[in-house]
């Protein structure tokens, strides 16, 4: 690890390695960029952050040259100018990507991924000359000081070594060509003790003299190996500020552009506790001891008769899961009981049986069902109540199913149309009309409004409050910190698949969520006092 | 909602009076198409086939299309859970020859013997759901197997041959009798369809399937143990399937070794064009009735204008099964469109 005084930021004389000015880009009539500038050093480690929609993935797209930004912009590489939303011009110029996904093949070795759209190197006999292939493969991935078989699958690699993989192939052929890497989010899948490998990775990079530009929700990430931050808010950029100057607060401050509030709020502090008093009386629901999954482990959670729990996270802190882990649409280890009942795991049937019920988070996949009608969608899991001998009462059905699409104003040309041609968010409310039909005395919520439009939005968190003020209780995972703001009096706060907080009242506000989700008190040291 | 160029442009008010008003739009063309082309057909072959003009084509034409129509429709069962089954004409041939094997060779009681092939019917079904559902082998691939094992045990059986003798007479009747100038395997048919039209219209088992075929995961985070459900679709597939190889037996007096092997083409031809009809972008029992007919009608008219032609069955069926699968995935794109 170079700390930043030794790096080569300093170096002023040579042209920048990426400048952008003024970039803008506008869907239909929202600005997701608004006149962007960014200066990115040679050499340098420079971060990107912001929280979700800050238009972080956009402007990397528009670099990527997959979108086209508003006319009016203008961008350099090395002093040479580039046309941005050009794939190829941006190739050219010497910009790789390493996406958050990776896109390798997961069946082939690192040797064929490498090969991938490079080209082939021929035998004399015009076969591809695997051996000379294999070499240089050898060679690249050694020259990150890595050691693994190149011929085996890289779906059975290390997260860490695919990226090896992933990042050997972005900068293979022209060395001296590339001038910016971009790593977009490359830790959110992985698991904590490879972070630091990944680190030690990035540092090789620039040790090449390669510019990177690093984009990651983690902060204690960027202060141990960025050298400059540019902040995103809004679609507008902010800074950049040399890391050694900032602090996590700082960092948070300009991401959320919130400044002393908590001070205030903290004041109010007192005033709350009878009020969490008067609900830890309520007798506990839905317990959970030790549950663990995939980022998950050691999770202990009580969500009390008639309480909203949100829980919080960046993506890849186990939040995304724990819904899943719940409910039983993933594998977990630990004991679960609902009212007093042992849950077992891996079985939706039974949760169901117990009266839970999942609004899951990708509507699309597992939450509507293409090719069935509105009516046949939200009847789904309570068919067995309308039955007479047997047989689906028709009319009984479409009463029902009438009165919740009015309940919930879901929006239709009528019961019988495909539930594919509703709008995200009256897709969405049929998915939650379908849950709250069977009456459950646990709704798990997992980002309930995710892609779903402001006055649906507002609608399902009317109705989400008045199941709970009926006596349900709620179990909501969001990554969206408003939503939990106001929905929930009590969050917990989910970090590398561990709870690092509970905010309680009034200390439920976006600020400390965005606080305790990146981590500003964080474990992770900061550079400074690391080494 | 489909819009069709044809017609007065309606205003659709919401509720359900817009859901009526659209299918009256749909009548003429989407939904019925498949009836009108048929009656065209049957009109053009009475014109200009003079040997089509006789009560006896249209009862050949009943009788001969009532077991692919069984067949069918344990077909679009399988299909309708999502599951691509291609045993399915191999379960019948095996069906064929077993419930003759049982009566000629071990001289077993003929309601015996019929009880006991649609038991085997259903343990293929269960054979093929194992494979499925426990082992995940993709289900072309798992049938395709199990497809080519039961071709091998059916030859292991018969060795190959067709069996004449020692088949009861009361038997034969039951299959090939003739119920008010109608053949009796056409009623057979019609109850079928009739059973499996309420089951997967009107209980919550029809819709459970079609609801798995259509996305199984958000199926099982409705509560709905799936594989039971599969499991269930292909039983009912397996069964029905050696059903249609009894009847085929029954109406022949004869069980004849690889009977039911021509009839696969024909089968999954029927159940994608059947897609198509009555409810487009979904397999359906009227629809399946409707476009077994069609083609039957089309292949008929056909061998009996060109006689001595054996190879024409063939290609009409390889063109229709690309054809209607090409106008069901047409028909779900419109679905997704509307």
């Amino acid at each position: 690890m170079t700390p930043a005084g030794g790096s080569p930021a300093t170096a002023v004389d040579s042209p920048d390695a990426l400048a952008i000015q003024q970039l803008s880009k506008t869907f239909g009539g929202t600005r997701a960029l608004r006149q962007v500038d960014l200066d990115i050093r040679p050499g340098e480690v420079h971060a990107l952050v912001g929280q979700n929609g800050s238009g972080k993935s956009t402007l990397i797209k528009v670099l990527a040259g997959f979108h086209t930004p508003d006319p009016g912009c203008a961008a350099t590489v090395s002093g040479e100018p580039l046309r941005l939303g050009d794939a190829a011009d941006s190739h050219r110029a010497g910009l790789r990507f390493v996406h958050q996904d990776l896109g390798l093949v997961g069946q082939l070795g690192a040797v064929e991924n490498l090969s991938l759209g490079f080209g082939y190197s021929r035998t004399p006999l015009g076969l591809i000359d695997w051996r000379e292939h294999e070499t240089l493969a050898k060679e690249a991935i050694r020259s990150f000081g890595h050691d693994f078989d190149v011929r085996e699958p890289v779906a059975n690699l290390s997260v860490v070594e695919q990226t090896v993989v992933a990042i050997a192939r972005a900068l293979q052929g022209a060395e001296t060509a590339v001038s910016v890497l971009v790593l977009d989010e490359p830790t959110s899948a992985m698991p904590a003790p490879d972070v630091e490998h990944l680190l030690d990775l990035v540092t090789k990079v620039r040790a090449r003299g390669t510019a990177v530009l690093y984009v990651s929700h983690r902060l204690g990430e960027i202060f141990r190996i960025a050298d400059r931050v540019t902040v995103l808010r809004d679609g507008a950029a902010l800074g950049p500020w040399p890391v050694a100057d900032l602090t996590r607060r700082d960092i948070v401050e300009k991401m959320t552009n919130i400044a002393q509030v908590d001070d205030v709020l903290n004041a109010t502090n007192t005033d709350t506790d009878t009020d969490t008093n008067a609900e830890s009386a309520a007798e506990v629901v839905l317990d959970l001891i030790g549950v663990g999954g995939h980022t998950v482990s050691g999770l202990d959670l009580q969500v009390r008769k008639g309480e909203l729990l949100g829980v919080a996270g960046i993506a890849g802190s186990g939040r995304e899961e724990l819904c899943d882990l719940v409910f039983g649409g993933k594998a977990r280890t630990g004991q679960i009981t609902v009212g007093s009942r042992w849950l077992p795991p891996g079985r939706p049937d039974q949760s169901v049986r117990q009266g839970l019920a999942l609004v899951p988070a990708d509507r699309l996949r597992r939450g509507v069902i293409r090719d069935l009608s509105v009516r046949e969608n939200l009847t789904l899991p309570s068919l067995r109540t309308l039955l007479r001998f047997l047989l689906v009462r028709r009319n009984a059905e479409r009463r029902t199913a009438q009165a919740w699409i009015e309940r919930l104003g879901v929006k239709t040309p009528g019961l019988e149309a495909g539930v594919e041609t509703l709008s995200g968010g009256n897709q969405q409310k049929v998915v939650l009309a379908k849950c709250l039909m069977i009456e459950p005395d646990v709704l798990l919520l997992d980002e309930p409004t995710q892609g779903v439009d402001v006055a649906a939005k507002a609608d399902i968190h009317r109705q989400i409050a008045r199941y709970s003020e009926a006596g349900g209780t709620v179990l909501v995972c969001s990554s969206d910190n408003e939503e939990l703001e106001s929905l929930c009096r009590r969050v917990l706060v989910l970090r590398n698949g561990e709870v690092v907080a509970e905010l309680l009242g009034p200390d439920v506000n976006l600020r400390r969520l965005t606080e305790e989700s990146l981590g500003t008190e964080s474990a992770v040291p900061d550079r400074k006092d690391a080494r | 909602m489909t819009t069709l160029p044809s017609g007065p442009p309606t205003r659709v008010p919401p509720g359900e009076k817009a859901t009526w008003q659209q299918r009256r739009t749909d009548f003429g063309l989407a939904r019925f198409s498949g009836v009108y082309v048929a009656v065209a057909l049957i009109i053009a072959y009475l014109l200009t086939v003079p040997v089509f003009r006789s009560v006896d084509v249209a009862r050949v034409i009943a009788s001969s299309q009532a077991i692919t129509g069984i067949l069918t429709l344990g077909l679009m069962t399988a299909l309708i859970c999502g599951v691509f089954d291609v045993s399915i004409a191999a379960n019948m041939s095996f069906a064929a020859s077993f419930v003759g094997w049982l009566q000629s060779v071990h001289d077993v009681d003929w309601v015996l013997a019929v009880a006991s092939t649609l038991l085997v019917g259903g343990l293929i079904g269960v054979v093929n759901a194992v494979i499925v559902t426990r082992w995940h082998v993709e289900a072309v691939i798992g049938t395709l197997g199990t497809m080519s094992i039961l071709a091998a045990l059916s030859f292991l059986l018969v060795r190959g041959e067709d069996i004449y003798d020692g088949i009861d007479e009361t038997f034969k009747s039951v299959g090939s009798a003739t119920v008010l100038t109608v053949p009796v395997s056409v009623y057979y048919l019609i109850a079928l369809a009739a059973v499996l039209y309420v089951v997967l219209e009107h209980t919550p088992l029809g819709r459970y399937f079609y609801a798995i075929g259509a996305n199984s995961e958000a199926c099982r985070l409705a509560g709905i143990k799936i594989v039971r459900y599969q499991w269930i679709g292909l039983i009912i597939s397996g069964v029905v399937a050696s059903l249609a190889g009894v009847l085929y037996t029954m109406q022949q007096g004869a069980a004849s070794f690889g009977a039911g092997d021509p009839f696969l083409l024909p089968a999954f031809a029927a159940a994608f064009l059947g897609s198509t009809q009555i409810k487009p972008g979904r397999f359906n029992v009227i629809g399946t009735l409707v476009a077994i007919y069609l083609l039957a009608i089309g292949v008929k008219g056909l061998q009996l204008q060109f006689p001595g032609n054996p190879w024409i069955s063939d290609l009409f069926n390889g063109i229709a099964l690309i054809l209607a699968v090409g106008l069901s995935q047409r028909a779900l794109r419109r679905r997704a469109r509307r």
